[in-house]
């Protein structure tokens, strides 16, 4: 993976962190995994389309999850209810397209999917042939892992899948 | 909102990929919709779409039945769903939505489609947050397939020009 899709992620995450949930998180040393992503209590997925494609997660534990929910709506969250997952989806979304706006400024044109919220430890989730570099991030009671299962898209930029193939010729 | 007018190109991209993939028909069983957290089956493929139309489209199956379907697109016998199993699924739902993709962009759509993500995790709880999902159950002679279409058509300036280098216009 290009280090110039790092930056803006990184950059997007310190930004975004600080200014809503006003913690100072701490970047842990990078790592590639290449194996699947055991899920933690929750997980918000984003996709990326364009010049950079690939899903990023953010995962956290779900201490982690209410406590940045409860710092961002200045509220207290016993529960991780829908108004909570919200806020924490949320986070994800606006710290993708921070990043996507940054990669764009570095030539890199991408769009951002909706978000997905996952709940539920241990499962398997699998980026196939995209390989996760892992950042761990850590702050007072709060712990987030961003995984960027991203690549650069050479070419018409379409998923395959979505060319169209021309009709089998009558020979 | 959801629009019901995305339904039907994407019932018959399953129906088409399924029938030149695995040779087997589709009966569409009765349709839903759902606005909580979708409960994952054994195995769920998440694909993710952007353009005209935007949303993420989720297939459910068991593993018996995604273990009996890669048999048949691959040709050789899985006793486990591993590495290359998974990969094979997860391709059918590409493919699939990929040919949705097509038919959306015949009826005027621009869209186009993330890579997957698959997840082997029965129970947990899968959030389309504020989008509400047409849950399309789909029998084969393989096994149940679940479509969970979480899709709407994307407000003027938020979607994203598809640049179409290769001419599909």
């Amino acid at each position: 993976m290009n280090v110039n899709f790092l930056n803006p992620f990184l950059d997007a995450a310190n930004e975004v962190l600080k200014q809503e949930t006003r913690l100072d998180f701490i970047r842990g040393g990078l790592s590639l995994d290449k194996s699947h992503y055991i899920s933690d209590d929750v997980t918000v997925i984003l996709a990326i389309v364009g010049m950079v494609s690939g899903n990023v997660f953010y995962s956290m534990d779900q201490a982690t999850a209410l406590n940045l929910a409860s710092r961002m709506m200045y509220e207290p969250f016993e529960e991780f209810n829908s108004l909570a997952q919200s806020g924490i989806a949320e986070l994800g979304n606006v710290i993708t397209g921070k990043a996507s706006v940054k990669l764009s400024q570095s030539g890199y044109e991408a769009t951002i999917s909706p978000p997905t919220l996952i709940q539920g430890k241990g499962a398997t989730i699998n980026t196939l042939d995209y390989p996760r570099i892992i950042v761990p991030l850590v702050a007072e009671n709060a712990s987030v892992v961003i995984h960027l299962a991203l690549k650069e898209t050479a070419g018409s930029r379409l998923n395959a899948a979505a060319i169209p193939v021309p009709d089998r010729p009558n020979i | 909102m959801v629009n019901v007018t995305f339904l039907n190109p994407f019932i018959e991209a399953v129906k088409d990929v399924v029938k030149a993939e695995l040779g087997i028909e589709v009966t569409r069983g009765p349709l839903s919709l759902q606005k909580s957290a979708l409960t994952a089956d054994e195995v769920t493929v998440i694909l993710s779409m952007v353009g005209e139309i935007q949303g993420v489209v989720l297939f459910g199956l068991s593993t018996q039945t995604a273990l009996i379907m890669v048999e048949k697109m691959i040709g050789q016998k899985f006793t486990t769903f591993d590495n290359l199993a998974q990969s094979g699924i997860a391709e059918l739902g590409n493919v699939i939505t990929g040919r949705a993709s097509i038919n959306y962009s015949k009826a005027g759509y621009q869209t186009n489609i993330s890579p997957p993500t698959l997840i082997v995790g029965k129970g947990i709880q899968i959030s389309t947050l504020d989008f509400s999902r047409i849950v399309v159950p789909m029998a084969t002679n393989m096994g149940e397939l679940v479509v969970n279409l979480a899709l709407r058509e994307a407000t003027p300036g938020t979607e994203a020009p598809i640049p179409l280098a290769i001419g599909n216009k």
